[in-house]
């Protein structure tokens, strides 16, 4: 044991040895800086995770706790909700034939059109139709018990919110693993004698786990990140407390703290993914669909399937969409304004902002790893994308922080301006850009690039004339994706816009808090529209097949 | 001085894993074409890739035209080589046409008579606005050849020239492109697993085994004096006879598991006759292999196979005596 550990040291010195001799050059040095510095904002706030707060003895031993039990029961009930519904409707589209099938293997994407906070505010009234039976408990059982239900009730309904639109994650993978991957030993286990039920369980499940792992994964991530729902179903987690902490609060060391217990929260549930993916690669889910033989079901069966798809469908898309599209007829004309046009152009210009510069900055982080074969840049390159597991507000914090440190020594105010604004974006969605930049040049640029060099051309030649143009639908749909995701984009853009600066998500969550939900539903409805785009791309990537 | 010094190249990709490449040594001379020869993941293809500089050894060192490329203190990157490679899977760009792909080349648009007589000595005259995917397999490799030849590199690397062609283009390809090699002079290293290719193409040959060189020779001394039984066997199916055997036999190499020195006998060196020292046994079986027939005969201490081409009736049962005629 100790021997083999010698040699994979000796092994990784040796290649230190050669990428700090042989491959430094000005691409992989500027490679190395931009990639830390996109990771030091979370570096920043896992650094905290030690340093002294006043009240840090007081919030762990008051909220701390009530914290950490509202996050892990909302990312327990999402993550086992959204497998339920992801991974049943992915078999029963991918293996079953039914009516009504291949509407739905489209369809079921689109709760994905549809950020957490606004369908909590389309949802805001569940927890109220359960005032009748509060108040039954109170009068007839205990003021405690009606307290205690109450407290409990939150958790169950934000579940079902969140669930109903971070299924998606799930069911894309399921599908794509069951219908791509695992199609063919489906048909070896049917050929043995193996019924559905058997070779579900036996066969298509335990060949999908990987992939299913990585979907949960999102959802995880994806709820932990949350903020608009949470808050507004009052659910005690770390993201609602790090605001309530900070600016009700205003203890800034100790919302640092909590950031840096729910970062350290996120590692281990990174590693956890690893784990349980036992080092199985991540199936690309590029191919398209092989010819496959479905089940053919019954009239009865056929019938449950239809209800089965159709159940997470309408609570996840049809009926947020339609409440909203409903409140909007109505109050469209008291929202629609100059302001309104205003901050419409705000969300749009940092978002194509956000887009091009992490696009660009993606590129050229994943092109000179693999370019230049140099670990060290692609070690820095996984750092540097982490933002994507990084919850929005812990991001911000670590802006704020090096933002302060920055206007300590240079005198440059960072702090409320549009340049830290985009910053935070691009860290957080780096990953966003540069995972179908960077498989889409393994899969199609690394032996081009190995060619071009040998014919004699430099770095720069062969980026512009070989990647970017065999790239070039690769970088418009990273680049489609962040601005997407940015216009979405709650807290951190809650924390770090510029004074009076408003975006369609936060003009969304100021009205909610105001309790204007029917007047938040028309930025909401732009917001849904503008997320359909990427939806409708993942829904051609899944049909056309890639030559 | 040579033009090509490989000396004790060494690559282990994992550690814990055996190294691809364990300490490899050999040289080219000017306008020599030289094969690597092996299984898969004997190190061969490693081996290119380093000297082409696509690859970093662990230790040696490698120098082309008396020009150091890899030491200890230096690498000189692959687009700063004078190597040509040319690709298993050809590597043309997709999205440039044959013309564009075959002047990409640094320094090949500079010579337009020059890449237009390689245009014309490779027979794709013709294709050169087409795009890759519009043209033949055996088309694009040629394009992929040209456009390493463009660039007049001092040294052309291959990487299975010929192992996407089936096999009626593969003799004629290996007859154009020796052609080739040597009316532009070209110094060759190429990787194959194929024994035949090497045979016709190469005027030397260097054998790996597990990340070694394990012998290197003419093809006609790699064949006719093999150092071990694996190298023997590379050329198909091969007797393996106690050297207490054939007393007189002029090469004999140690055998595999241990136990004193064998002498290989090719299946066609056996004539049926009682020439001493001969070999009599039952027949096991017969097969019909077109040019000649295979025989399996059992003697007493060993099963030997046999390639009959003389027209005489053998069925399986027969009683059979044989001799072997070994080249000097």
């Amino acid at each position: 044991m100790a021997a083999y550990l010698i040699n994979i040291a000796q092994h990784r010195l040796r290649h230190l040895k050669q990428e700090i001799r042989f491959k430094l050059n000005a691409w992989t040095i500027s490679a190395l800086i931009l990639g830390l510095i996109l990771f030091l904002p979370m570096a920043e706030v896992l650094w905290h995770l030690t340093s002294p707060a006043e009240n840090w003895e007081h919030l762990r031993d008051t909220v701390l706790g009530r914290y950490l039990k509202g996050s892990v029961i909302l990312v327990l009930g999402t993550a086992v909700l959204s497998v339920l519904l992801g991974v049943s409707t992915a078999w029963l589209v991918a293996c079953c034939e039914f009516p009504g099938r291949k509407i739905f293997e489209w369809a079921l994407i689109l709760p994905l059109a549809i950020p957490t906070y606004i369908a909590a505010y389309a949802y805001f009234d569940l927890l109220d139709q359960l005032t009748p039976l509060l108040i039954w408990v109170r009068l007839n059982i205990s003021p405690e018990a009606m307290t205690l239900l109450s407290d409990t009730m939150v958790y169950p309904v934000t579940i079902v919110v969140l669930a109903a639109v971070l299924y998606p994650y799930v069911y894309l993978v399921a599908r794509a693993a069951f219908a791509r991957q695992s199609s063919q030993c489906i048909e070896a286990a049917r050929t043995l004698g193996h019924g559905p039920q058997s070779t579900f369980w036996r066969v298509a499940l335990p060949l999908a786990r990987p992939a299913i792992v990585g979907g949960v994964a999102l959802v995880i991530m994806e709820t932990l990140n949350d903020y608009g729902a949470v808050e507004h179903f009052n659910v005690p987690t770390f993201t609602t407390g790090i605001f309530r902490t900070w600016l009700s609060m205003g203890d800034l060391q100790g919302a640092l703290r909590l950031a840096a217990c729910l970062m350290a929260l996120i590692l281990f549930l990174l590693v956890l993914e690893k784990w349980l993916r036992f080092g199985a690669r991540f199936h690309k889910s590029s191919q398209a669909d092989r010819p496959f033989q479905r089940y053919a079901l019954g009239q009865a069966k056929a019938g449950l399937a239809i209800l089965c798809c159709l159940l997470p469908l309408v609570i996840g898309f049809v009926l947020p969409l339609s409440r909203l599209a409903y409140w909007a007829s109505f109050n469209a004309g008291k929202v629609l304004d100059a302001s309104f046009l205003k901050l419409t152009l705000n969300s749009v210009g940092v978002a194509t902002a956000a887009g091009l510069a992490t696009v660009v900055l993606a590129l050229f982080l994943a092109y000179t790893a693999r370019y230049f074969g140099s670990r060290t840049v692609g070690a820095t390159n996984r750092l540097a994308i982490l933002g994507y597991a990084v919850p929005g507000a812990v991001i911000a914090m670590g802006i704020l922080l090096i933002a302060g440190q920055v206007t300590r020594t240079t005198g440059w105010v960072l702090t409320g301006s549009l340049a830290a604004l985009v910053l935070a974006y691009v860290i957080r969605f780096l990953a966003v850009a540069w995972q179908p930049i960077d498989s889409g040049m393994e899969r199609n640029c690394a032996q081009l690039n190995n060619a071009a060099r040998s014919l004699g051309a430099n770095a720069a030649r062969s980026l512009f004339q070989i990647n970017v143009p065999l790239l070039r639908n690769a970088l418009v749909a990273a680049g489609l994706f962040v601005f997407v995701d940015t216009i979405k984009e709650l807290p951190l853009t809650l924390v770090l816009r510029p004074f009076d600066f408003e975006t369609l998500s936060t003009r969304t969550f100021d009205l909610a808090k105001q309790a204007q939900i029917p007047e938040s539903s028309v930025p909401a409805l732009c917001i849904i529209l503008v997320s359909l785009l990427p939806v409708i791309w993942l829904n051609r990537q899944m049909r056309t097949p890639e030559k | 001085m040579k033009l090509l010094s490989i000396q004790n190249i060494s690559k282990q990709y994992t550690a814990n894993d055996a190294p691809a490449v364990n300490g490899v040594s050999f040289e080219c001379e000017r306008g020599e074409i030289v094969a690597l020869i092996g299984g898969s993941g004997s190190g061969k293809t490693t081996l290119l890739r380093i000297i082409a500089g696509l690859e970093t050894p662990d230790t040696g060192e490698v120098v082309l035209d008396e020009k150091p490329l890899n030491s200890p203190s230096v690498f000189v990157p692959p687009e700063k080589r004078d190597c040509g490679l040319v690709f298993q899977d050809y590597a043309l760009f997709p999205n440039k046409t044959v013309q564009q792909n075959i002047t990409f080349g640094k320094g090949a648009a500079d010579d337009p008579k020059q890449v237009k007589r390689l245009i014309e000595l490779a027979g794709i005259g013709g294709l050169e606005q087409r795009f890759p995917h519009e043209i033949s397999g055996g088309q694009q490799q040629r394009v992929a050849l040209v456009r390493a030849l463009a660039t007049r590199p001092t040294l052309l690397l291959l990487d299975e020239p010929l192992s996407h062609l089936d096999p009626e283009l593969r003799d004629s390809v290996r007859t154009e492109l020796l052609k080739l090699f040597r009316e532009t002079d070209t110094t060759v290293l190429f990787v194959s697993h194929d024994i035949e290719d090497a045979m016709a193409m190469a005027d030397r040959m260097v054998v790996m085994r597990e990340g070694a060189a394990e012998q290197i020779g003419t093809p006609g001394e790699v064949y006719d004096r093999p150092v071990s039984q694996h190298v023997a066997r590379l050329f198909g199916k091969t007797n393996f006879i106690p050297a207490g055997l054939l007393p007189n036999a002029p090469h004999s190499i140690p055998s595999e598991n241990g136990t004193g020195r064998v002498v290989p006998v090719r299946p066609h060196q056996w004539r049926v006759s009682d020439r001493s020292p001969a070999f009599s046994g039952t027949v096991q079986s017969v097969t019909n292999r077109g040019s000649h027939r295979e025989v399996t005969l059992a003697t007493e201490h060993l099963a030997l196979t046999i390639h009959l081409t003389e027209q005489i009736v053998i069925n399986t049962g027969d009683a059979l005596t044989v001799s072997c005629t070994l080249p000097d």
